[in-house]
């Protein structure tokens, strides 16, 4: 990069090669740099072979200092269905995601609308909550909360997890709302002179503007509701038939006594799914988390 | 405009399906009132058995139909409690906990149904009377005790050159000596016996196993805590400290990551890496059903070199069942409670299938039970006047987990001087008593 | 003339209720919009907080109805629970060692990568995999491959000739495991760092290197000061998701303990295992407010938390207008 930049004045100095010891230091450096990177990048892949080589381990190599299966015991990831009814827990899973992660969507983008292209009193004060909302840990009110639905006599299902992600998620508004900021004046009054009223401009010009934000916060959404354990292990964990994959998996080894192997097979299925969303939302992923820095 | 629409219907939708789900629950439960469940803590094999138990139940009960549930804990039955959520029956392993139970009414009163059928509980032994009340309220019956008595393997004994099992601590720890294999840098390959505070059941860090073997007493006359007061106790810790440090507290932790889980076919016991060890008499079955060909005995635990009269003592501690707070089938829930615990013939079966000891006087001695030599050896232990639970208070076993905070700092050494520490751990239980009877804070 | 001001005063009259049917459009338009938020900020955060508040004054176990003990939660709190001051250790642990060291870790790894300069992709993909690992599947994973006895890492180390520690098993190693679990998830903060390092405009670097600096100074007087606002974004997250730290404690303890046990169990509390080294704030509350049920106890727990998390964002924010440079109107 630096190279092409080289001021056109210096193109003599350009020429002319660089003393052996410059050139020789430069190479080591750039060894050294990409040495470094690759010797962590391998420290960083590291716990995933492991895992997939443990999964293909018998009871007795997993528990011994062997590294490397052998046999592979390729029916390990039979036996895992066998031993669990993961497929309950994957669909109780997928129930959670997707409706918690509707709920998000729907409620988020007008709310974050009305807080970015409409000009209305009081707008400053209901981003503040916004931002109230987004900097308190929620672990604070899960007390009174779980009281709430205990009354309601919702503990035990998916009604806790799911009903509050239709009522406004503080990150997802406050993402959408700086996304929907960005977005020229033009194109809006452009639409209101061709007589649009303001939800349609909302679910035409709007939505398709800010797809980018939008699929990220989809994203965010399914994988915070994927990936969480806490609330599932406050509302479900009496009612194994509700279990989600987390819980699943968390009871696993004392659920079923089994050992290492099975378990570590289990733990790469569970992996597994966002690992293949990111393979196919890559763009996506990475937009959507330096959307989040870069707007911050 | 659309959007918003399809969102309301989303969530109509989704507050419709969550309310018909409970809707239909309480529907189903109106019409086919013959449905009732049960949890209890067993899982696998264990739990199997315990179904056919109901199933036979099931059959002579036209008019019930009775869903067990398996792999609870204390854990969940709580929650299931308070959230309202709850089972018709529930069972815990944890008698300990039977004082929380009882005193905050999770558990209902089981007297006026007891009244109601002129039961008496006397029918069940002393022990077993015990851990199913809290001061005279009675929120609990015992399904089936569990006892503890020292496996040892017999071929190994041979190969060591040791004649018969321990009967003293010092005997204990010498054969454990004897028995213990290292292979390079002092880790340990076969370990003679080992008293690592949280390795397997007989090991739960609350020292709850070995407390009778000392016969170290919880509380004194006034009923403050006695940890400090009575030396069985630094006796106890003393020597469990001394063996741990004779194998490395390193060495054995090592040890106990790479053994297998406690319930799987590769305990260490099972597969030859342990010459004795204190266990439950359910290890019984487990090895019956996973390693019939290992060739062991049983027999009482060792106990105090200052206290031999104790020897044929153990720990007792019995699964307990009741009804939780806010059943629905309260007299079909009572109808499968009875039958259970009162009734020699299905304690008898369910003995035999996992080998628990029995509950009743009349089942002790039933001719339905399957004689068994390694068996008989916790049946002898069960009726020895020494043997002893852990104490049932207001704040359920809570001193339990305090002492298990103080025994395992103290095995790693990070607990300074014994006596203190003690001193402090009595202040302690006595304070979180006082608070948990007063029904304040913790 | 009068009729022209009657006609005029007729028509201002129409265009005001014009007007005013318009405002009364848009503020309905608004209402609608916001209902969503409205109704949600009311009932899952103005009512918890007010409730919390209630209820830590009260004792309640869900079983009977709250009863008022006025400040005996926050005495017992404060001067008795002898598990809140090593609870508050633990997390000021992960405040002041974790998350300086997640930051530095990733902003480091950021470096590498936009250093690189074949395979930016490549690399980034690999550095942010272990980011989209469950929480409870990594945490399994790592107590496996820091099996003291027969994990992974502790094998290499044998053959290295190095006697591995007890990382999960002992309260000294504990919290460091957590510690390399949470630098292995870490992809989410190094992305956002590389975007930034990659979006430093270009000319700065090349007039600091006519200048004369090196690589260190160009780091020091360059990058820092233009990617300072995400520094003070990730330190702002990462302290507020260590006040949080849950899953990973309680999966690991768990899991740690080896307690599988059914039969006979008498410890169910693994809680903080090893000697309560992993027990954190919230693992803390958790214990009293959904193992043994105290409400109200709990609620005084939370409350103190609330407090302090907001106490220490608001310190953070301030501090920050001193060392962090907005390039442009980002706002």
């Amino acid at each position: 990069m630096s190279t092409a930049s080289v001021p056109v004045a210096a193109g003599t100095l350009v020429r002319r090669k660089p003393p052996w010891a410059v050139r020789r230091k430069r190479i080591l450096v750039a060894v050294a740099d990409h040495s470094l990177l690759i010797v962590v990048a391998i420290m960083f892949l590291a716990p995933f072979i492991f895992i997939v080589l443990t999964s293909l381990m018998t009871n007795e190599q997993a528990l011994s200092s062997h590294l490397w299966p052998s046999p592979f015991r390729w029916g390990n990831y039979i036996d895992v269905f066998r031993e669990a009814p993961i497929w309950r827990w994957a669909i109780n899973t997928f129930i959670y995601s997707v409706l918690a992660t509707l709920g998000v969507l729907c409620s988020s983008i007008p709310v974050a609308y009305a807080l970015s292209r409409i000009r209305w009193r009081g707008r400053d004060l209901a981003f503040a909550t916004v931002l109230i909302a987004l900097m308190l840990p929620p672990v604070v009110s899960v007390v009174p909360l779980y009281v709430m639905w205990a009354k309601l006599h919702l503990v035990g299902n998916l009604g806790p997890l799911i009903i509050p992600n239709w009522f406004g998620d503080a990150f997802s508004i406050f993402l959408l709302r700086q996304f929907f900021l960005t977005i020229p004046e033009e194109y809006l009054d452009a639409a209101r002179v061709d007589g649009c009223g303001e939800l349609r401009i909302l679910g035409t010009v709007v939505l398709r503007l800010a797809k980018p934000a939008i699929a990220a916060v989809a994203l965010f959404s399914f994988l915070y509701t994927f990936n969480d354990f806490f609330l599932p292990l406050l509302y479900l964990r009496e009612n194994p038939s509700h279990w989600v994959l987390q819980i699943g998996l968390s009871e696993f080894r004392s659920l079923h006594q089994v050992q290492w192997n099975l378990t570590m097979a289990a733990t790469l299925l569970v992996m597994m799914p966002v690992i293949i969303l990111f393979f196919l939302a890559q763009k996506a992923f990475v937009e959507g988390v330096t959307l989040t820095g870069v707007k911050g | 405009m659309r959007r918003g629409v399809i969102a309301a219907v989303a969530l109509v939708a989704i507050l419709a399906a969550v309310a018909g789900g409970t809707a239909r629950s309480a529907a189903h439960a109106g019409t086919k009132a013959d449905t009732i469940t049960i949890w209890v803590g067993w899982s696998a094999r264990e739990l199997k058995a315990f179904k056919s138990i109901i199933a036979e139940y099931d059959k002579n009960h036209p008019d019930v139909n009775v869903k067990v549930v398996g792999g609870i804990n204390d854990d969940k039955i709580t929650a299931a409690i308070r959230s309202g959520n709850v089972p018709d029956v529930v069972s815990s392993f944890t008698s300990a906990n039977v004082g929380s139970y009882c005193k905050s009414g999770a558990w209902v009163d089981l007297k006026p149904f007891l009244s109601k059928d002129h039961l008496d509980v006397n029918v069940f032994p002393k022990t077993s009377q015990y851990y199913t009340q809290y001061n005279g309220k009675r929120c609990a019956l015992p399904l089936l005790a569990d006892v503890y008595g020292l496996y040892y393997n017999k071929k190994m004994f041979a190969a060591a050159g040791i004649k018969s099992p321990p009967k003293t601590m010092s005997q204990l720890t010498a054969d454990a000596k004897k028995l213990t294999k290292r292979g390079k840098g002092g880790s340990l390959k076969v370990v003679g016996y080992n008293p690592f505070l949280g390795f397997y059941a007989g090991n739960a860090p609350d020292l709850s196993a070995y407390a009778p073997l000392y016969g170290a007493k919880y509380t004194d006359a006034g009923g403050h805590s006695s940890l400090s007061k009575d030396p069985a106790w630094s006796r106890l810790l003393r020597w469990q400290k001394s063996l741990v440090d004779w194998y490395g507290y390193k060495n054995l932790q090592k040890f106990d990551a790479g053994a297998a889980d406690e319930f799987s076919a590769s305990h260490a016991f099972e597969i030859g890496k342990l010459g004795m060890m204190i266990d439950g008499e359910w290890r019984v079955a487990f090895i019956q059903a996973e390693h019939p060909e290992l060739s062991y005995a049983t027999a009482p635990a060792p106990v105090d070199d200052a206290k031999p009269s104790l020897y044929g003592a153990g720990y007792v501690n019995g699964t307990i069942i009741g009804i939780p707070k806010g059943v629905k089938h309260k007299d079909q829930a009572w109808a499968l409670l009875k039958y259970l615990t009162f009734n020699a013939h299905p304690l008898a079966l369910f003995s035999n299938a996992i080998r628990n000891v029995p509950t009743t006087k009349q089942s002790l001695t039933s001719k339905e039970i399957k004689p068994d030599a390694h068996f008989k050896t916790f049946l002898t232990i069960f009726k020895n006047p020494n043997s002893k639970t852990t104490p049932i208070t207001a704040a359920g076993n809570a001193y339990g987990t305090l002492i298990q905070a103080f025994a395992v700092k103290w095995q790693a050494g990070h607990a300074g001087d014994l006596h203190a520490g003690l001193q402090k751990l009595d202040k302690q239980i006595d304070a979180q008593l006082k608070q948990a009877q007063a029904g304040g804070v913790p | 003339m009068t009729e022209a001001a009657i006609t005029a005063g007729a028509f201002t009259q129409e265009r005001r209720r014009a007007r005013r049917r318009a405002a009364w459009r848009r503020r309905r338009l608004v209402l609608l919009l916001m209902s969503p938020w409205l109704v949600g900020f009311c009932l899952f955060f103005g009512y918890p907080l007010v409730m919390s508040v209630y209820l830590s004054f009260t004792h309640y176990d869900l079983l009977s109805s709250p009863k008022w003990i006025g400040w005996a939660n926050y005495h017992y709190l404060f001067t008795q629970d002898p598990q809140v001051g090593p609870a508050v250790r633990n997390t000021l642990w992960l405040i002041l060692i974790m998350v300086p060291l997640q930051v530095l870790f990733a902003f480091g790894v950021a470096m590498m990568v936009a250093r690189a300069r074949r395979g930016v992709g490549f690399f980034r993909t690999i550095f942010y995999l272990p980011a989209l690992a469950p929480p409870v599947a990594a945490t399994m994973a790592f107590v496996y491959l820091l099996n003291p006895a027969t994990g992974p890492v502790n094998v290499i180390l044998g053959h290295l000739g190095i006697n591995g520690p007890l990382w999960f098993q002992s309260p000294q190693w504990s919290k460091p495991s957590l510690t390399l679990l949470s630098i292995w998830g870490v992809g989410n903060l190094m992305i956002i760092f590389l975007a930034a390092i990659l979006d430093a405009p270009q000319q700065l670097y090349e007039s600091a290197e006519l200048d004369g600096a090196g690589p260190f100074q160009r780091m020091r007087w360059v990058t820092l000061p233009t990617i300072s606002p995400v520094i003070l974004f990730s330190v702002v997250i990462s302290v507020i998701a260590a006040m949080q730290y849950f899953t990973q404690a309680y999966v690991a303890a768990n899991i740690a303990s080896g307690q599988a046990s059914q039969a006979g169990d008498q410890t169910v509390n693994n809680l903080g295992y090893p000697e309560g080294s992993t027990l954190f704030y919230p693992v803390l509350l958790y214990q009293h407010g959904f193992r043994f049920f105290n409400m109200g106890y709990a609620s005084a727990l939370s409350v103190l938390l609330l407090i302090v998390a907001f106490t220490v964002t608001v310190l953070i924010i301030r501090n920050s207008r001193r060392w962090v440079h907005y390039a442009g109107a980002v706002k």
